[in-house]
């Protein structure tokens, strides 16, 4: 009995470091785990239906700046994920995604892109607390839409009165106006005639067109006759069409834009040389470029560089947060942003309010390539 | 000198929607089907042109070869979904089911292999102006006249003077009657699927290589021309073929008077009006 006693009093700090070790291991392992999970993000974009392709550019540009982020070790040791729905660009579908992503999947921040579908999951992103991070939209309404709604671009009216300044500059005082029939074309026009009168250029004249709609003549024989000196337009898809029809009818007026004009299939038509454009900063350093061709297999355009720039400014925040040991949520990714407030990722951004000021310039469109003209700062 | 443009180019889009009316009137008046894949074919063919540029021949060869295509493509619509709905007595609804069932699935092919983006021909000849008395015309606009009303003439010849055309307006007529005296109306909707597919390639190439290429655009073109079709009278290929020219002017010169927003609005109220007025329809025929 006594060495039965012996022999259990024995072993027993054995089984008890055993024990106490199991438990550590386990712990770490768990520990462990949990480092190694992925911080999932949400995006909702236009995968499919007429916006695939700018929607699959914006898939690009945050794919791969989530691969950077992850080569470079994830954010505190945890990769980052980001789960893509297709919204085709509308708005009801958007909602669809927006409540799976925050019911299913519980992230606290979801990418979207333009302005209908965004507008649409502002007030559940306000009711929800989950970060709306727009990377390319720029309808006005965007910039008051909600406090957790983060525009990490200008929106148009900043662009347009940069553009608006420009042709007052310039001498150029009676303008007509083109514009697609939807919620940034109607802004934009919108804002040009305020911007535009306010500094004693007049408004002669405005034509609408729909989304897709290729046939620019009716619109652009009504407008010539008005003998504007330039003719903003604001349209985000026919610029290719729009260039060669005001080439066949030889207009002397100047075309303008906004950074809408960075279609690389319009720039390259030779109506389109003169052009005269409103453009974000976009230029890739040569070898974040060539990464990003080689990885996505084209061009960082507008909307890659975009995407990029919107990934890698809310990694950057929520890495941010880990390193701090805080948790990750909608409220806190937002009041870390203003926190940093000033980002040097591939676009220098600043945020002092919801939407995104930087540098805007006004290019000239020549053999397919924007020549810089002149820089302005967005307000 | 506005309204002479205008008006030209009024006339320039009603003929390329024309032959999409009468084709598509002629469809649906023999066969009865509501035959919304012609939509489909119409921008299919434009494609097609896209491709034999890209692939080094002129485009305009599109205006030999796609047609050729859409007449088959026509015809195994035909073979392959209409008749074996009819066969097992589907109702109108479920042909027009499976009809925009098959538009989509067209519509959205062409998205996945050319992208949904617009797309442009390259070739410089189609863009080259033609100035006629101060209105500039392109050399794919005057051909779209030129071509439209040849093809208009040739579908009328054909109707009207041969063998082929008097079973389609036989079958047309009475499609039972048709079946007793062994005239073979499964036939004759295949030929004539075939043709209205062929005739629906020409403004198809035409005004790709005019505008431009976009996968959902034919949607538009084929409702404002059954518009054409309704208006015109059910069955009549020439009321078609005016009706479309009448749309589509009243829509360029509507721009005299009012902003381009309410120009689409205003000239399908004038159509709502003259339906009320006319229910049958500008040349129904009688009975």
């Amino acid at each position: 009995m006594r060495d039965h006693e012996a022999d259990t009093t024995g072993l027993a700090p054995i089984f008890s470091r055993r024990l106490l070790g199991g438990l550590l291991l386990a712990a770490s392992a768990s520990r462990a785990a949990r480092a190694a999970d992925p911080i999932r993000l949400g995006a909702v974009l236009p995968l499919t239906g007429p916006s695939a392709a700018t929607g699959t550019q914006q898939q690009r540009g945050l794919q791969f700046a989530m691969t950077r982020f992850n080569a470079a070790g994830g954010l505190a040791g945890r990769p980052i994920e980001i789960l893509f729905e297709d919204n085709q660009a509308k708005p009801d579908q958007s909602v669809l995604a927006f409540n799976k992503l925050a019911d299913l999947n519980k992230v606290p921040v979801i990418f979207s892109g333009y302005s209908g579908p965004t507008l649409a999951m502002a007030p559940l992103a306000s009711r929800r607390k989950i970060l709306l991070v727009n990377g390319a939209a720029q309808a006005d309404r965007l910039a008051t839409a909600s406090l957790y709604l983060i525009n990490t671009l200008p929106v148009i009216k900043d662009e347009v009165a940069v553009l608006a300044r420009y042709l007052v500059e310039t001498g150029k005082k009676r303008a007509a106006i083109l514009f697609q029939n939807d919620a940034a074309g109607t802004t934009g026009r919108d804002d040009f005639i305020e911007a535009y009168t306010k500094l004693g250029g007049a408004v002669l004249g405005q034509e609408q067109s729909s989304f897709s709609q290729t046939d620019f003549r009716p619109a652009l024989l009504k407008l010539n006759s008005l003998q504007p000196e330039a003719l903003f337009v604001m349209l985000s898809d026919g610029l290719s069409a729009l260039a060669e029809q005001a080439q066949q009818m030889k207009q002397d007026y100047l075309v303008c834009g906004t950074s809408f004009f960075a279609d690389p299939l319009a720039m390259r038509h030779p109506g389109a040389v003169g052009w005269i454009h409103t453009q974000l900063r976009v230029k890739a350093p040569p070898e974040i470029a060539e990464a990003f061709q080689k990885q996505t297999g084209t061009e960082m355009e507008f909307f890659g560089s975009q995407y990029f720039n919107a990934g890698s400014i809310i990694f950057r925040t929520v890495g941010r947060l880990l390193d701090a040991h805080k948790e990750v949520t909608g409220e806190s990714v937002r009041a870390e942003l203003f926190a940093i407030r000033d980002f040097n990722e591939l676009i220098p951004t600043s945020f002092k309010t919801n939407t995104a000021s930087m540098q805007v310039d006004v290019v000239r469109i020549e053999d397919g390539m924007d020549v810089f003209v002149k820089s302005y700062t967005s307000e | 000198m506005l309204l002479l443009q205008l008006l030209v180019n009024g006339l320039v889009t009603g003929c390329a929607l024309a032959v999409v009316s009468f084709s598509f009137s002629l469809v649906y008046s023999t066969t009865r089907v509501f035959h919304v894949v012609h939509a489909g074919l119409y921008t299919l063919a434009g494609y097609g042109a896209w491709s034999l540029e890209r692939a080094g021949i002129p485009a305009w060869w599109g205006l030999v070869v796609l047609p050729l295509v859409c007449a088959g493509l026509g015809a195994l619509v035909q073979l392959w979904l209409y008749a074996p709905l009819e066969q097992r007595r589907a109702t109108h609804l479920v042909m027009l089911i499976a009809s925009l069932g098959l538009l989509a699935v067209v519509q959205n092919a062409i998205a996945a292999v050319y992208t949904p983006n617009i797309l442009q021909f390259t070739d410089p000849w189609r863009a080259r102006t033609v100035a006629l008395g101060g209105v500039v015309l392109t050399a794919v606009q005057v051909a779209t006249v030129v071509l439209s009303l040849v093809v208009f003439g040739l579908t009328l010849l054909l109707t009207r003077r041969t063998l082929l055309g008097k079973r389609i307006r036989a079958v047309a007529s009475n499609p039972f009657l048709a079946e007793i005296t062994r005239l073979r109306p499964g036939r004759t909707y295949v030929a004539v699927m075939a043709l209205a597919s062929a005739l629906v390639a020409v403004p198809g190439v035409l005004v790709g290589m005019d505008l431009g290429l976009q996968p959902y655009g034919g949607t538009t073109v084929l409702l404002t021309g059954t518009v054409a079709v309704i208006a015109g009278g059910i069955g009549s290929l020439g009321g078609a073929f005016l009706l479309s020219v009448i749309i589509t002017v009243l829509q360029n010169l509507s721009l005299l008077v009012m902003p381009g927003q309410w120009s689409v609005g205003i000239t399908f109220l004038v159509f709502v009006l003259f339906m009320l007025l006319r229910p049958r329809g500008l040349f129904a025929r009688a009975g």
